[in-house]
């Protein structure tokens, strides 16, 4: 079990020495259940820190923001960034190391462990509790989730709350760290590539069908390229014209608004 | 009598050998398909996997990425670039859901015209029987 004192214990000390800027982590949320991220500077304030099956967010992202920030500082502070990490999330960071985009002197990695378990999805949990909305979320001994909701507690099987990718998931522990809470435990998984393996023996028609059905929830709010670690170019693909052609970006409707409506016969 | 379906194809064709290729098969007066549409780049290699789908954006029904042959590019690895990136792109069309036929990667020297008119012929005779690309394009 990952002990949330010996986390909240690490990061008073790191922050109090002054061996990081701040330390991103994860909250309780204001509305429900789920985590939200959490950035600490006052040593005092490290209670407000948790780790839980709701850490669902990567918080990677920070990274990159981070980075911006501090180029854009005339006197940057040159202390490292803590941050909290599961297994996932340890990948994106390697990644990131990998492209030489941050180094590795730039973050203290406060590893947490998913010990055989995974975050929950909001969705799933939603849709198991008819309406309710969950106060609280522990594990039992058993492994199980004992849901605590207005109407009593619920006892749910992890298998039907974790995230999808949970239940597949090979990377329980992070790869790379500075501390490491709880053990590096493996679940075991009899097909560990079932849906990749379900994906692959579709037929072209089914293929398309399904990426047809996953993008038409696209409202292309961009919010995918705000929460995916590996988004950082400066200039970004969607914002050019020519990835997508929309009747509004052709060459003939910008001239056309410019002229008023009308387009010159001479021209 | 109903129309057959006549493919367009884009053409990404390298400046040292492929474009070389096809103009030594206009000017010889070889026969071939009059569905391509080429558009000369300066190496294989700075196509980019963007160019490809604009080209199916914009209602491509099949798109080539010609460049010389492996060893011969005239900036030393630009077409080796190229291979592993439309190799990449290959997989992502697969991927989604794309016939992968509709995209296809050719090597062509500057000596081989008819070759150009091969691989031309070829391809028009693969992209009849799939039908108009409509699942990339985008209504201009």
């Amino acid at each position: 079990m990952v002990n949330v004192e010996d986390l909240r214990k690490e990061a008073k000390r790191i922050l109090k020495e002054g061996k990081v800027k701040y330390v991103i982590g994860y909250e309780r949320g204001e509305k429900g259940l789920m985590a939200k991220p959490a950035f600490i500077k006052d040593p005092d304030d490290v209670d407000r820190l948790i780790w839980d099956p709701t850490c669902v967010h990567n918080l990677t992202k920070f990274l990159v923001d981070e980075k911006r920030r501090k180029a854009a500082e005339k006197k940057p502070d040159e202390r490292p960034v803590g941050i909290v990490v599961k297994g996932c999330d340890s990948r994106a960071i390697v990644v990131l190391l990998q492209e030489k985009f941050i180094g590795r002197e730039d973050i203290h990695i406060l590893g947490v462990s998913c010990e055989k378990n995974g975050v929950i999805d909001e969705k799933k949990l939603a849709k198991k509790l008819k309406g309710k909305t969950a106060e609280k979320i522990e594990l039992d001994e058993t492994g199980n989730f004992i849901v605590t909701t207005e109407g009593g507690t619920t006892k749910i099987d992890p298998e039907d709350i974790l995230a999808e990718r949970c239940l597949e998931c090979q990377a329980n522990y992070p790869v790379i760290y500075d501390l490491l809470l709880g053990d590096k435990s493996k679940k075991k998984i009899d097909k560990p590539y079932k849906s990749l393996e379900k994906m692959e023996s579709l037929t072209e028609k089914e293929k398309w069908e399904f990426w047809t059905e996953q993008l038409s929830k696209c409202i292309r709010c961009y919010a995918c390229r705000s929460a995916c670690p590996m988004c950082y170019c400066d200039e970004c693909v969607v914002d050019t014209i020519h990835f997508a052609n929309r009747r509004h970006h052709s060459r003939r409707k910008s001239r056309q608004d410019k002229m008023g409506g009308e387009i010159p016969r001479s021209i | 009598m109903a129309e057959q379906f006549e493919p367009r194809i884009v053409a990404f064709l390298c400046k040292w050998c492929s474009s070389a290729g096809s103009d030594l098969a206009g000017v010889s007066r070889m026969q071939y398909p009059p569905n391509v549409l080429p558009i000369t780049v300066m190496c294989s290699g700075s196509v980019s996997p963007l160019y490809i789908f604009d080209a199916f954006n914009k209602g491509a029904d099949g798109v080539l990425v010609s460049g010389c042959h492996p060893g011969d590019c005239h900036y030393i690895k630009g077409n080796y670039y190229a291979r592993r990136r439309i190799a990449l792109v290959k997989k992502l069309l697969e991927f989604m859901g794309m016939e992968p036929e509709r995209f296809q990667m050719s090597w062509v020297s500057a000596a081989e015209g008819t070759k150009y008119t091969q691989i031309i012929n070829d391809f028009v005779e693969v992209l009849k029987p799939l039908g108009p690309q409509n699942k990339l394009r985008r209504n201009l």
